[in-house]
């Protein structure tokens, strides 16, 4: 029952690592494997974008960090913080580690805060009780929190229940409530997807202000890859439980090789595309997780699978911190031009998903 | 808020009522409620004794039996038709007169005065006992959903439902009373203290169901609420499961335990005729078997409001409760 505070991590290492990370649901129709063999390292200061569609295990991982899944969860691998093991930590019960240390800001700010609450208490409870604020000290510094993220009025609004405030109010709330205590880690799970599209870019401009002043280092996780553009320094793509792809930002972006990282980009609207321009969605469905076949989990998907794509996983080439993909005809090589070509010819890709010629 | 209370006082003044008549109506339909008062001169031919057709057949010369029978009519208004004599009644009931009892020509007031504390104090204990296990216990075995702790308590709980109230009564008694010598057998008003201890088995009796009931339905309610967001978010600031519990996740999981709070207090009364009856306990309960057995109407319809002002008014206190329970149900 310590407490556990990481001091300066020595040159070089990671402030949170996880290791070949597997996360297993057991239900009625089978086992779900949600999470397959994740690995990235996360450095001080620094902003991991996890890049996915929904199903595609970002946010199973996100709690996994969190030990926040339920117990039905079997998992696998290793997430050490500052050298700790964290799954060891949660199991031995240590307090003051989640929410000082690392802490989560969910999707829907509608309901990630008790209704039956005022706002003030929420965010106070956190000081209280890891920092041992006395009442009025605590409540003093959520309105000081309140203020710094944003909130007018913060002296009248932590007397309000969240029901009094907007949903960008109360995202707001949440994340000050989330930085009370000064984590070095926060893990922002679609921060903005529940909020208007117009309150979206203030909250991400938000966090990431707050993370540069604090020196925080933060998870962000998206599905949506322009998000992750311009605030992430590194990007991890992750499709059916797998990371396909992860580089720094800037490789990523200038020189992606999956294509379902290419697909994910061309599914969004770019502020040049003409008026009227056709969105390039993403043909048919994330893959069932149970029982999936032992093939790139894409491939029924992709315009450039050829037959040995259906014959084995890829695996993640290359070394961890390099840029790293998953795919036996990458984009943008030749191996991938002649698949395409190849498949283009033939009107139709190996997994049978018929291809346009004018792609 | 004026106007929740006063649509709360019309629906209490309905209640009392509806109540109220059918009370009245079924005691005074139900057999000649003269036979109740007078006994066998109720047999009696008045009208062709005074006519001299008949014989009066008076005992004692001071107070001629026909006369006796004239001041019942007269009192408790008989020689007039039924929904007359209830408005009368109101009439009294209104000014706060509620009669006489048949039984013992005791003022009505009195008798309840005297029984009420007894089984507002069984009430109160039976309550006590079902919440204050019900919470620590519901949060157990929500906490620890589908386990050992949470299966075992599923099966004694539909135990505690099950078991009739007079046999969960003789069971107590037998075993803490007569086996073990904790609690006294019987109803003592010695002391307060002596009082409150011998009301514990009664009060066991009638809370132990109750309080498996109460723990059924936290147990589901904080399993649903343990699934929202808010208590993941209370999670991942790093709050201790029990402080997550109890400042998180109950107040937000209280509102059926509350509602049936309110319901449940009909049910233990009923229950408490019963109790009253195995542990000897002079309360309400008791008073109106005998006095519905007895046909004393006027001791029967005090008791029967009573009891509903009591039901009325707890639920509005209970209906208060849900906002205090939920701001946002203020708001509306």
């Amino acid at each position: 029952m310590r407490s556990v505070g990481v001091g300066a991590l020595m040159a070089g290492d990671p402030l949170l690592s996880v290791r070949d990370l597997h996360v297993r649901f057991a239900t009625e129709r089978g086992d779900v494997n949600a999470v397959n063999g994740v690995s990235f390292d996360l450095h001080e200061g620094q902003t991991l974008a996890i890049v996915g569609e929904s199903g595609s295990g970002k946010s199973v991982t996100a709690k996994t960090l969190m030990n926040l899944l339920p117990r039905s969860a079997r998992v696998s691998g290793e997430v050490t913080y500052g050298g700790h093991d964290v799954r060891a930590l949660a199991a031995a019960g240590t307090k003051h580690f989640f929410g000082v240390q690392m802490t989560m800001v969910f999707q829907d700010p509608m309901t990630s805060l008790n209704p039956v609450k005022r706002v003030g208490e929420q965010i106070a409870e956190t000081l209280r009780y890891h920092l041992g604020r006395s009442r009025s000290e605590a409540r003093s510094e959520a309105v000081e929190l309140l203020d710094t993220v944003g909130v007018p009025e913060p002296a009248r609004r932590v007397r309000q229940y969240p029901h009094e405030l907007s949903g960008g109010l109360r995202q707001r709330v949440v994340i000050a409530m989330a930085l009370a205590c000064r984590p070095r880690l926060l893990i922002a799970d679609e921060p903005t997807t529940a909020v208007d599209v117009t309150v979206q870019k203030h909250l991400l401009d938000l966090l990431d202000d707050l993370r540069r002043r604090r020196g925080m280092s933060m998870i962000l996780i998206t599905h949506d890859l322009g998000v992750a553009r311009g605030r992430a320094d590194d990007v991890a793509v992750m499709y059916a439980g797998r990371v396909v792809e992860t580089a720094d930002a800037d490789t990523l972006f200038a020189d992606m090789r999956h294509p379902y990282t290419e697909a994910l980009l061309r599914s969004i609207p770019r502020i040049e595309d003409p008026v009227h321009h056709r969105l390039d969605p993403i043909q048919g469905r994330p893959p069932e997780s149970i029982d999936p076949p032992e093939a790139c989990a894409f491939a029924p998907r992709c315009a450039y699978a050829q037959s040995d794509c259906l014959n084995g996983v890829p695996e993640l080439d290359g070394l961890l911190g390099l840029h790293r993909f998953a795919c036996l005809h990458p984009t943008g090589t030749e191996r991938g031009a002649a698949a395409m070509s190849a498949n283009q010819a033939a009107g139709v890709t190996a997994a049978g998903m018929p291809v346009g010629g004018d792609r | 808020m004026a106007r929740f209370v006063l649509r709360r006082v019309a629906l209490l003044l309905a209640v009392l009522f509806a109540v109220t008549f059918l009370g009245f109506a079924a005691m005074n339909l139900l057999g000649d409620p003269l036979v109740n008062v007078v006994g066998v001169l109720a047999e009696l031919d008045c009208d062709a004794i005074e006519a001299g057709t008949a014989e009066d057949t008076t005992v004692d010369a001071a107070s001629r039996d026909c006369d006796t029978v004239a001041a019942a009519r007269a009192e408790y208004h008989l020689d007039r038709a039924v929904p007359v004599r209830y408005g009368l009644w109101l009439g009294d009931m209104a000014t706060g007169d509620f009669g006489t009892s048949f039984q013992n020509d005791q003022p009505v007031s009195q008798v309840i005065r005297e029984k009420l504390p007894e089984t507002v104090i069984l009430l109160v204990m039976a309550q006590a006992v079902a919440l204050g296990l019900a919470v620590p216990w519901g949060v157990l075995a929500a906490y620890r959903a589908n386990r050992a702790f949470d299966r075992g308590s599923t099966v004694a709980s539909f135990g505690l439902l099950s078991v009739p109230n007079f046999a969960l009564g003789v069971v107590l008694l037998y075993l803490l009373a007569l086996r073990w010598q904790i609690f006294p057998s019987a109803y003592e008003s010695d002391s307060v203290s002596g009082l409150l201890f011998s009301m514990v088995l009664p009060a066991l009796t009638l809370g132990l169901p109750l309080a498996a009931s109460y723990q059924r339905l936290l147990r589901t309610d904080l399993i649903t609420t343990l699934q929202e967001d808010y208590v993941h978010m209370a999670r991942a600031k790093g709050l201790p499961p029990m402080r997550i519990m109890f400042r998180h996740a109950l107040r937000p999981s209280l509102f059926s335990v509350v509602t049936v709070f309110g319901v449940s207090t009909g049910t233990l009364i009923g229950g408490s005729l019963v109790v009253e009856q195995i542990f000897g306990i002079p309360g309400i309960g008791r008073e109106i078997v005998t006095a519905v057995i007895r046909d004393d109407f006027p001791v029967v319809l005090a008791i029967v409001m009573v009891v509903a002002v009591t039901f009325v008014v707890l639920n509005f206190l209970v209906d208060l409760l849900y906002s205090w329970l939920d701001p946002r149900v203020r708001a509306r």
